[in-house]
């Protein structure tokens, strides 16, 4: 017979599964009938009597589906689905220990799904555009420099055009931050992108209305032109159909729209509006041009590769003809989305994150296989029992996988849902926040990646929760599993690879808890403390002035024009502020009181001054400050009280003076208490205020002055010594402002603000508008690894319960008759559960002591101020709290214990 | 290829039985085991346990296809039929089975 045709039957009758049930159950009736009507036609007996003859001869009608089932190769899809239903059963009937074990899997597997998601969005991202697997970006590397040495100079652009064959259609870009000003309505901060022509020809997608940019909107000299993004179109001009033509103002400058882009484009990283790139390399020096970011799209047929050596030729060849500026750059050619990706700070977020999971997972891992592990074992005499009855290997095997199954495939549920909507919000999130650094490709949601892989992670805990023990436990012979049943009760010995499980999750239990409660405590402190003054009064900013223009990044030529022209500026606004109605205060800084901008500070010794010398001297590491430069109506602002000494006067503001004040907590910390006027002191690295910069020594400053501290932490890590110079008007930018708003909710002032800033100056920018209680209690990132820890740190200690639980009632049940026995003798119970318990009850001081040790020794290493009274107090709370864990699992099997009687232990035998 | 688990002669004949049964004209599974013990007078009696799975294992390889009919007296039964490969294995199996019994006779008819 050709297989050929025995397959196609096979498969025939493979598929028509749900029709043959049926069919086989007609064919039987139909045999039972006529064999009936055969024994009342030949025999004569009764319709009754012969059906009865007619299906004894049969034999067992579900029998012979069975047979044929089984011959058909399906009987395990049926087998399959009973024992999911028996597990889903034993999961039901177990609620405790399932829901511990379900949670547990279900964070962990959240978790994984959320790191994943991001990971996968962040590490290998496709770049949503037609064939945006062939866009590329091109960089020079500077070699000498380890870091982000990347300085991509404009004259480079035009060689590489005409050079590099396998990349056609290349452009550049660059973005600027201007004030989009429209009549009607109100001003804000926009990142426009002035880019090449081509860059919309690289990206492929049509415009919604009118053109894009073209080669000669670049020229030097063509009408300043501008293509808009949906979402301004909207917001700014109402959809108008007719808006092609009209004017737009950014910055100092109109620009005529002349297109619109559609819904969701955003290229190159997150815009939505452009402007023409003019930028001749015939105005700049070469080598000191203005950064630029190049990118094109490989030729059809050309790949990478061949992209990279010629673009490592022409290298060659520039560094070769212009050693003085290409001798150590290396240019390389890479997908554009991965230019993003090299920065340190992201590779370093991934490590951290994949070692999290992979702690986590493991941590996981070893609880589950705890609770499996005794699960198990209590059952072994059952599994005995059914193999000697005749169940297969594999039915067995099977049933215990499909328990298994259904655990960690409603653990799997659950996280993925909850990992569905942790990257929701974080896509959120990183939306709202990230702005403009979050590129246009990154969305993080779930893909069918994701979705796989939480799908065979489910698969693989089912094997290693199910399949792996009820392996070994049928691999033994069956009467030994029967013995468990008889009168020598359990021959199962806990071996060392349960003590060394529950040792080690202990351990990790007490290792990870003082941390989660030092995490969480901080947090509802933060929460809870608040600032200690009317916050929501203030509104904050950041005030930028564009200094746009050709010429150089370095505005050292033009240095003191710019101060000059900014000082001006900001005192023309802070007037008109002054004069607006419900402002009761303005004051300018260098930064927020949420800012840490701090520095190690420098005590001069020479000074004479009684009093203990606790600070470093010159040169020493020693204490930190945070370093302000504030206007002289700062301290009124927010109500801080001048405790010693004098106010900031206009003197202190001039180049020259040396005054500074400090607080109260910097005389306590830095000058260890004593007599702080009239102490000199500097911030140990180079001084802003003189722009000559020696690494090495500053000027000394005075303490004139000692002001309270600012009512009360603001933000708990946030150093509280501070040191405030005197602002020199015009040289910090940008400048933090501040408005003390009357009357109204400080929220409601930040339109009038931008309106009032572009008033002044349509070059003057508002940034970051947000009133002070946001701004200090926006820790985004900060709640979200809080919760994260607290939601692990949950669910270690329910599995931890539940294995300690598991443990307490099997060593229990081991020594059920001798437990009888020496009850019957007249022991009394609490020493009877004593002795049984100690075994457990060492194995959990033995992982406390582990953990206590481990945790002792990561907070001394890590923690700054070393090992305090408070920190041992908390260790030992939580020790206590796992021997209470531990305890309080001993109870039910205890009671149970006790509750055995002795005549019903010793009837076994 | 179906396994062959019990006794191959024992199975083997029953196949053969249904193929040559069949070779004769179509029937469905009870007109074959009444048109077997018909055919030897009474001494061959099909078991109905292993009727059935002889006959699945039949269709799985292709020897026999199977369709829905309607009987004498209106009833509706499964029709089974021989195909050609049937065909080809039923004269193989016959020419084997003939070999067969003829060197058993002549072993046992040897003194």
């Amino acid at each position: 017979m050709s297989w050929v045709d025995a397959t196609r039957a096979r498969l025939r009758l493979l598929f028509a599964r749900p029709d043959d049930e049926s069919r086989v159950d007609q064919e039987f009736r139909f045999h039972i009938e006529m064999e009936t009507e055969r024994l009342v036609q030949e025999t004569g007996l009764d319709r009754q009597e012969a059906r009865r003859r007619a299906l004894v001869s049969f034999g067992g009608v579900e029998k012979h589906r069975e047979v044929l089932r089984e011959g058909r190769g399906l009987a395990w899809l049926t087998d399959m689905s009973l024992d999911l239903k028996l597990g889903l059963r034993m999961l039901v009937k177990y609620p405790g220990l399932s829901l511990a074990g379900v949670l547990g899997m279900a964070v962990a597997v959240a978790i994984g799904t959320v790191s994943f998601g991001v990971i996968y969005t962040v590490i290998d991202p496709a770049l949503p555009l037609d064939q945006g697997d062939r866009v590329v970006a091109i960089e020079n590397l500077d070699a000498r420099r380890s870091d982000d040495g990347r300085r991509t100079h404009l004259h480079d652009l035009a060689t590489w055009r005409g050079g590099l064959q396998a990349v056609e259609e290349l452009g550049a870009y660059r973005t600027v931050d201007r004030n989009l000003i429209t009549p009607e309505n109100r001003p804000e901060s926009v990142r426009i992108a002035e880019m090449t022509a081509s860059g919309f020809r690289v990206a492929r997608v049509p415009p919604l209305q009118g053109r894009y940019l073209n080669e000669e909107d670049e020229r030097q000299g063509a009408p300043p032109v501008v293509v808009i993004g949906y979402d301004v179109w909207q917001s700014r001009f109402a959809g108008d159909s007719r808006v092609i033509g009209r004017a737009l103002q950014l910055g100092a400058s109109q620009h005529t729209v002349i297109g619109v882009m559609p819904q969701g484009f955003a290229f190159p990283i997150n815009n939505r509006v452009w402007t023409p790139l003019r930028l001749d390399p015939s105005d700049f020096v070469p080598g000191q041009s203005p950064s630029i970011s190049v990118f094109g799209r490989l030729a059809p047929g050309a790949t990478l590769n061949e992209a990279q050596t010629q673009l490592t030729t022409i290298g060659q060849r520039l560094a070769a003809d212009h050693p003085e500026t290409h001798q150590h750059l290396r240019p390389r050619v890479l997908p554009y989305p991965r230019a993003f990706m090299d920065s340190p700070e992201l590779a370093w977020m991934f490590h951290l994150v994949q070692l999290v999971v992979s702690m986590l997972l493991v941590l996981v891992g070893t609880n589950v296989a705890i609770l499996v592990y005794a699960r198990t074992a209590t059952r072994t005499g059952e599994i005995a029992v059914r193999t000697a009855l005749g169940a297969s290997r594999g039915r067995v095997v099977g049933q215990l996988f499909a328990e298994a199954l259904v655990l960690s495939g409603a653990a799997a549920v659950v996280g993925l849902g909850a990992g569905w909507l942790a990257l929701r919000e974080f896509d959120a999130v990183a939306a709202r926040n990230g702005g403009a650094q979050f590129p246009f490709w990154m969305h993080f949601g779930l893909s069918p990646g994701v979705v796989l892989y939480v799908a065979g992670l489910a698969v693989l805990g089912a094997v290693i929760v199910g399949a792996v023990p009820a392996l070994r436990a049928t691999r033994g012979q069956v009467h030994g599993g029967l013995q468990q049943l008889g009168p020598g009760g359990w021959k199962v010995r806990l071996g060392t690879t349960w003590t060394v499980l529950v040792v080690a999750q202990v351990a990790v239990t007490v290792a990870i808890l003082p941390w989660a409660i030092v995490g969480v405590d901080l947090w509802l402190r933060h929460r809870m403390a608040g600032p200690g003054f009317p916050a929501a009064e203030f509104l904050t900013a950041r005030l930028h002035m564009d200094r746009e223009g050709v010429g150089t990044d370095d505005a050292e030529s033009r240095g003191s024009d710019i101060a000059v022209r900014y000082a001006n500026l900001q005192g023309e606004l802070v007037r008109r502020l002054e004069a607006e109605p419900g402002i009761a205060d303005v004051v300018l800084a260098s930064a927020l009181p949420s800012d840490e901008e701090n520095r190690r500070i420098e005590v001069d010794r020479e000074t004479g001054a009684a009093g203990p010398e606790t600070a470093g001297g010159s040169g020493s590491a020693g204490h930190r400050a945070g370093v302000y430069r504030v206007e002289p109506g700062f301290f009124r602002a927010f109500d801080i009280p001048l405790l010693a000494g004098r106010p900031f006067q206009a003197g202190d503001a001039s180049p020259g003076a040396t005054g500074v004040i400090v607080n109260r907590s910097f005389v306590e910390e830095v000058l260890g208490g004593g007599h702080p006027l009239g102490r000199r002191v500097r911030a140990a690295s180079r001084s802003p205020e003189t722009s000559h910069g020696s690494a090495q020594a500053g000027p000394w400053y005075e303490i004139v002055g000692v002001v309270a501290d600012f009512p009360r932490p603001v933000k708990p890590n946030v150093f509280e010594p501070k040191l405030y110079h005197a602002m020199v008007a015009g040289a910090t930018h940008p400048v933090a402002l501040t408005l003390r708003v009357r009357g109204a909710p400080a929220g409601s002032f930040a339109d009038r603000l931008r309106e009032l800033t572009v008033a002044v100056d349509p070059m003057l920018r508002i940034e970051s508008v947000s009133t002070l209680d946001d701004v200090l209690n926006q820790d985004a990132a900060d709640q979200v690894l809080i919760l994260v820890i607290a939601l692990v740190t949950l669910s270690v200690v329910l599995l931890s319960a539940a294995g300690i639980y598991a443990l307490m009632s099997c060593a229990i049940s081991l020594r059920r008759r001798e437990i009888g026995i020496r009850t019957a003798l007249g022991a009394g119970p609490g020493r009877v559960i004593g002795s049984v318990l100690s075994r457990a009850a060492r194995q959990i001081a033995i992982g406390i002591a582990v953990g206590v040790t481990v945790t002792g020794l990561m907070v001394q290493t890590l923690a700054r101020e070393g090992v305090d009274g408070r920190d041992v107090v908390l260790l030992l709370a939580v020790a206590a709290f796992m021997m209470g864990v531990g305890l309080l699992a001993a109870v039910g099997p205890a009671r149970r214990a006790l509750r055995i009687q002795p005549t019903e232990a010793l009837q076994a035998e | 290829m179906a396994p062959r688990a019990q006794t191959d002669a024992l199975r083997g004949s029953l196949d053969l039985l249904i193929l040559k049964t069949l070779s004769l004209a179509p029937m469905h599974g009870w007109g074959i085991s009444q048109r077997v013990q018909q055919m030897s007078a009474g001494v061959l009696e099909v078991n109905q346990g292993s009727l059935y799975p002889a006959l699945q294992r039949l269709e799985q390889g292709g020897l026999i296809t199977s369709d829905w009919g309607t009987t004498g007296n209106n009833r509706r039964a499964r029709y089974y039929r021989l195909t050609a490969a049937g065909r080809r294995a039923l004269g193989n199996e016959l020419e084997n089975w003939r070999r067969f019994a003829a060197s058993l006779n002549a072993v046992l008819r040897s003194t």
